[in-house]
């Protein structure tokens, strides 16, 4: 017990939460992701910025294997990411995502939704899981809304379920996928803050996204991709104000 | 609540014929052509009904219903057709608690979920109810319609008791469902007569049901066997369906009938009935697999990658997530297949089973009824007993899908 506690400490302190050493990823003859190596540190907000089709989505698939990477070694909270189910299940349990599309399960309640998988995966009671579920919709504050179906809701409440349906695993990391590319304007500002509050609550995040603004104000450090490529990592004040890379300067006159 | 109250708009007749009916030249000619062709097609059937002699119906009806069964064990058929009545009625009283208990959670008030008005029932099985009253009308005792009067009591009866039976021990109520099942079958079955001798349009039903409850299971295994990503598995998936796709109905009955003899062991020797349903189960199986793939196929692959990265296991996946959206989508689908089945039973007459149309037959070849063209009388009587059966089946199943259809995206 004691040597246990020890080592879970230890590796709490010095190793971080994520690595990717020398990733590659293909589709086909397509080369998604070159070469990628970055490491997250517990507790650390990386926001993923770059040019449709530069490999941001691809990268963070990776690392919950919802994509395989080809190869290169992509390590979650210790466990390293193989061909072995039980080790994939282990990330899985532990991350938690969010997608463009929110896919929530349209055929599920929204408390369903939050619940199911503390009760199917943690095996948790459930008049247990409803508790939780009902504390993680207060969180992203919708819970007046458990009983609805997904399809009743707007898009900005239908991504605040998701975040809550992740949050209810408890997991140690969670990695959003351009959570607010498609929602309409006047609902981006109630996601984002949830995912503010996330944040602050000490989750480790790892963000893809075209919101500069969050990039800014909630981002430990932003990582600039392009065709499958980091081009270059920096604190946001140092990547918005005086970026180095000439690629990196042509996307943000683009954008800004 | 602001309620708006206002008379409802209503044209009266004459305005509603004037613009549906008379609207121009063309319209009105087609209007007096068609009418034409329906006053003419109704006094056909009315002098049709009034004319004919329906004895051989008289005669015959027990023949017709039940075939070949020993007379003196009716009882049976008439005791498993009660437990299936309650059993029919506690589904039906679930159902529409289960949909009650959701619109005070969800607010949503489903339509059609719980029947609009007490005589809803009568609406929504008005075919098989009529088919119900010729049968009876066609009765020489009382007893049939005793049997059916409390039939009737007993499915009301299970509704009523469903609905009132308190949530926490609903549990109980889920699983009287398969115990009423089986001891109708065992009511049915504990005769040692054997399936050889049942028949008539009893023995259509008992085909489409037990045929269908068998062949769903092996249906969507099929299914899921075909999109499994190991070759050896998809190989058989694929092979199975497309070898028995290709093949007839009517010839996988007269093998089952025919030709398995020659496959198995010697004593072993299936009875007819036996033999036929597996080919019944082995044919349609294919046909649900091939539909449940198309369900699975509308299930956007956002919802595997969601459940996937909430930890959930590939076979809690697909239970939990995929195929109730799969099944849903494909009810449409799964009701054609289900009606063909119903009326595709009364090919097991070419293999020498005394199915309801096999039946009709050999009442037009009774001495007293031989040679005189009653076929125009028994045949449209089957005719009836299949649209009776089917239209209901569809309109059930619309209901079902635009109940379901709540809370969809």
């Amino acid at each position: 017990m004691i040597s246990s506690d020890f080592t879970d400490a230890t590796r709490t302190k010095n190793e971080p939460m994520i690595v990717l050493e020398h990733v590659d990823k293909f589709f086909g003859s397509f080369q998604a992701l070159q070469d990628i190596t970055m490491s997250v540190g517990r507790q650390e907000v990386v926001v993923v910025i770059g040019p449709s089709g530069s490999g941001k989505s691809t990268l963070i698939r990776c690392i919950n294997r919802l994509e395989k990477h080809d190869r290169g070694r992509v390590v979650v909270d210790g466990i390293e990411l193989t061909d072995d189910l039980r080790k994939i299940q282990e990330v899985r349990r532990e991350t938690g995502m969010v997608f463009q599309q929110f896919n929530l399960f349209p055929h599920l309640s929204v408390l369903d939704n939050v619940t199911l998988a503390p009760r199917q995966v943690r095996r948790m009671p459930r008049d247990q899981a409803e508790e939780l579920g009902k504390a993680m919709l207060a969180r992203v504050r919708i819970p007046e809304q458990a009983h609805k179906y997904p399809g009743q809701l707007s898009g900005g409440q239908q991504q605040r379920v998701a975040i809550a349906r992740s949050l209810a695993m408890q997991p140690k990391v969670m990695l959003f996928d351009e959570p607010t590319s498609a929602l309409d304007p006047e609902m981006i500002k109630e996601v984002l803050e949830a995912m503010e509050e996330l944040a602050t609550s000490g989750m480790t995040m790892i963000v893809v996204t075209h919101e500069m603004g969050f990039a800014r104000a909630v981002a430990d450090r932003v990582v600039f991709m392009a065709e499958g490529q980091i081009v270059e990592v920096g604190s946001p004040e140092h990547f918005f104000s005086s970026p180095q890379e000439p690629r990196t300067k042509l996307f943000l006159s683009q954008i800004l | 609540m602001a309620t708006l109250t206002a008379a409802p708009v209503r044209p009266p007749l004459v305005a509603w014929v004037r613009r549906h009916l008379l609207s121009g030249p063309l319209n009105t000619l087609l209007t007096l052509v068609f009418g034409a062709v329906f006053v003419a097609a109704g006094m056909a059937v009315v002098r049709f009904l009034a004319n004919s002699d329906f004895t051989i119906l008289r005669v015959n009806l027990a023949l017709f219903m039940v075939g070949g069964f020993r007379r003196d064990e009716l009882w049976r058929i008439a005791v498993a057709a009660w437990l299936l009545s309650l059993m029919g009625g506690l589904v039906g009283g679930l159902v529409a608690a289960a949909a009650a208990a959701r619109a005070r959670q969800t607010g949503v008030v489903v339509t059609g979920a719980t029947g609009r008005g007490r005589w809803s029932v009568l609406r929504r099985f008005w075919p098989f109810g009529l088919f119900l009253v010729i049968c009876l009308s066609l009765t020489e005792t009382i007893q049939p319609t005793l049997v059916t009067v409390l039939g009737i009591g007993l499915a009301v009866g299970g509704y009523w008791l469903a609905r009132r039976w308190p949530a926490s021990w609903r549990r109980f109520l889920y699983l009287a469902l398969p115990i009423l099942g089986l001891a109708a079958y065992g009511v049915m079955a504990s005769s040692g007569l054997g399936w050889s001798r049942w028949g008539g349009f009893h023995l259509n039903l008992f085909l489409t049901g037990a045929g269908l409850l068998l062949a769903f299971p092996f249906g969507i295994l099929l299914a899921l066997g075909r999109r499994s990503s190991l070759p050896v598995v998809k190989g058989i998936a694929v092979g199975y369906i497309e070898v028995i796709r290709g093949v007839p109905l009517i010839t996988l009955l007269l093998m089952g009938v025919f030709a398995l003899g020659f496959f198995l062991p010697s004593n072993l020797r299936p009875s007819d009935v036996t033999r036929v349903l597996v080919a019944i189960t082995l044919f349609e199986a294919a046909y649900i697999a091939e539909v449940v793939r198309g369900g699975l196929q509308a299930v956007p692959s956002g919802q595997t990658e969601a459940a996937q990265a909430l930890g959930l296991s590939p076979w809690k996946i697909t239970r939990l997530i995929v195929l109730p959206q799969a099944l849903r989508a494909t009810i449409p689908a799964m009701v054609g297949q289900f009606i063909s089945l119903f009326k595709d039973t009364t090919l097991v007459a070419a293999v020498g089973l005394g199915d309801v149309l096999a039946a009709s037959s050999f009442a037009n070849s009774q001495p007293a009824f031989n040679a005189q063209g009653l076929a125009r009388i028994t045949l449209p009587f089957v005719a009836l007993a299949f649209w009776a059966g089917s239209y209901t089946m569809s309109r059930e199943a619309k209901r079902l899908e635009r109940r379901l259809g709540v809370g969809e995206r």
